[in-house]
């Protein structure tokens, strides 16, 4: 069995290719891998890193575990929010846990975790993907 | 530290030596039993999956770590991953599996690469024709759960489904399955070739309001005083909570023990510190976790799907100021509805850090009371 035969690896794909899970993907994946499209659509919206609206080129996750929360996790996602302004070159989530625990708080940029997060940081994170 | 030896295959080939009923007696023997949080001998585990016919048998590295506070596998994936791997040869052998999967929570899919790098060295090393694909999830804590990754795997939702079946006789495609958790299949080479492997050693992850956080690997019954002085508190440490699912204590200096713990109706689980310290309110913790459970309930069964959605609803009442004494009750009442009536694992925990918190720290949610 290869991965690409399974439909979270198809899913994940789509995602990364397409930013986002359209309904003319679910058609196209439904008609590749003969799976009905109500489970490909129940497995595409069951998961949170799956999207059914297209994201912006850059995908941001802030942590909002426990131990990112009792390290003002708060903060950076109101820092963020402020910083990125709706702009359409990234999108803003928060996330249950992505277990960099140790290094709170976290976050996860393009499926990378960049931790120990302050102010300063972040500028410098943003700037390097604005550039 | 332990976890950290490296066995380059040798007791792979001691494995092979031992046969499959040796290599379950040698387990048995030296009390190895899983690290995911519930503590099930792997030997015996393994014994199911062995004893059940079937013409295809699968193994299953859960690598879907999603317990909040909780980075010891990523630390094994990261620094022994030779081990992982060897572990799940093992086991493959073992039942005469063909095929493995490991399935890698969504969050550390940039520990995908390293992985399949180590997967494929270790199998050329090894000369084995198991094929181990990794499967990378997209984002659900429930699918920790060993019955939601086999509906993950097979491209469903991710869902548990009641059990039994259990997956040692009926598992992924409805086949006989060895479902472990990445320290356990870390620790099942290093149990069979090191004559000095201590079964009491566990990866504590301990993280926090502390200076010093991080993997600690100390056996169980550790003091908890001494762990929390090793994670270096700069303020005084108020509450310690065992992830989201195994509740809140006020600190104290007890041996974590599983029995310890759980006669301060916690649950120590897979062994998750994260210390709290004074400057932090329980009721903004009880609404970050509540909050936590609402998003991740995979929507099955109605106590959890509907009961985390009321809870929030609730807590967040309680904050505002505009709650009476009769919220208060109608919290603890259907926190106890949810944890007795679930379907799985996640739903019968969801609300223990909130029943904990109601017994040890009740004041701070009376304060907030009409």
């Amino acid at each position: 069995m290869e991965e690409k035969e399974f439909l979270l690896s198809v899913l994940r794909k789509e995602q990364k290719n397409k930013r986002y899970i359209s309904e003319d993907a679910l058609k196209r994946i439904s008609k590749k891998t003969d799976i009905p499209i109500s489970r490909i659509y129940g497995a595409a919206t069951f998961y949170s890193m799956l999207h059914e609206q297209k994201q912006a080129k850059n995908i941001i996750y802030v942590c909002d575990g426990p131990s990112c929360h009792v390290n003002n996790s708060k903060n950076i996602t109101a820092y963020l929010k402020k910083k990125l302004n709706k702009s359409r070159k990234f999108s803003l989530h928060t996330a249950s846990c992505i277990g960099c625990c140790d290094e709170a708080p976290a976050m996860l940029l393009n499926g990378n975790a960049y931790t120990k997060l302050t102010k300063e940081k972040i500028d410098e994170i943003i700037k390097k993907c604005k550039s | 530290m332990q976890i950290l030896r490296k066995t380059e295959l040798k007791a792979f080939k001691k494995a092979k030596r031992l046969g499959a009923s040796g290599i379950i007696k040698i387990l048995k023997q030296k009390g190895l039993v899983g690290r995911g949080g519930a503590a099930f001998p792997t030997g015996t585990k393994w014994e199911f999956a062995l004893n059940t016919k079937a013409n295809e048998k699968f193994v299953i590295c859960n690598a879907d770590e999603g317990e909040p506070g909780t980075f010891k596998d990523k630390f094994i994936i990261k620094y022994n991953p030779e081990a992982l791997v060897e572990g799940i040869l093992i086991a493959a052998y073992t039942i005469k599996a063909r095929q493995a999967f490991i399935y890698l929570r969504g969050e550390y899919s940039y520990l995908e690469n390293h992985l399949k790098r180590v997967v494929s060295k270790v199998l050329r090393k090894a000369k084995s024709s198991l094929k181990i694909g990794i499967i990378v999830g997209a984002g659900a804590y429930v699918c920790g759960e060993e019955t939601a990754v086999i509906e993950s795997i097979e491209g469903f939702r991710g869902q548990p489904y009641y059990k039994p079946p259990y997956p040692p006789t009926q598992g992924l495609y409805g086949e006989p399955t060895i479902i472990n958790n990445v320290e356990t299949f870390a620790n099942v080479p290093q149990a069979i070739l090191f004559n000095d492997w201590d079964k009491e050693l566990r990866l504590y992850s301990l993280s926090g309001n502390l200076t010093n956080p991080g993997i600690y690997e100390l056996p169980v019954g550790y003091s908890l005083a001494e762990l929390i002085g090793l994670g270096k508190p700069k303020n005084k440490i108020k509450a310690v909570y065992f992830g989201c699912f195994g509740g809140c204590i006020p600190y104290s200096d007890i041996k974590l023990t599983p029995e310890n713990v759980c006669g301060k109706n916690c649950a120590v689980g897979a062994f998750t510190i994260i210390a709290v310290d004074e400057k932090q309110s329980i009721l903004d913790i009880a609404e970050n976790i509540a909050k936590f459970y609402e998003h991740e309930s995979c929507g099955k069964c109605t106590p959890c799907r509907e009961g985390t959605k009321r809870i929030c609803d609730i807590i967040r009442k309680i904050k505002s100021g505009k709650a009476g004494k009769d919220d208060l009750a109608d919290l603890k009442e259907l926190a106890e509805n949810i944890q007795e009536t679930s379907l799985c694992g996640l739903g019968q925990t969801a609300t223990n850090h909130l029943l904990t918190a109601l017994q040890y720290f009740k004041k701070e949610f009376e304060e907030r009371i009409k």
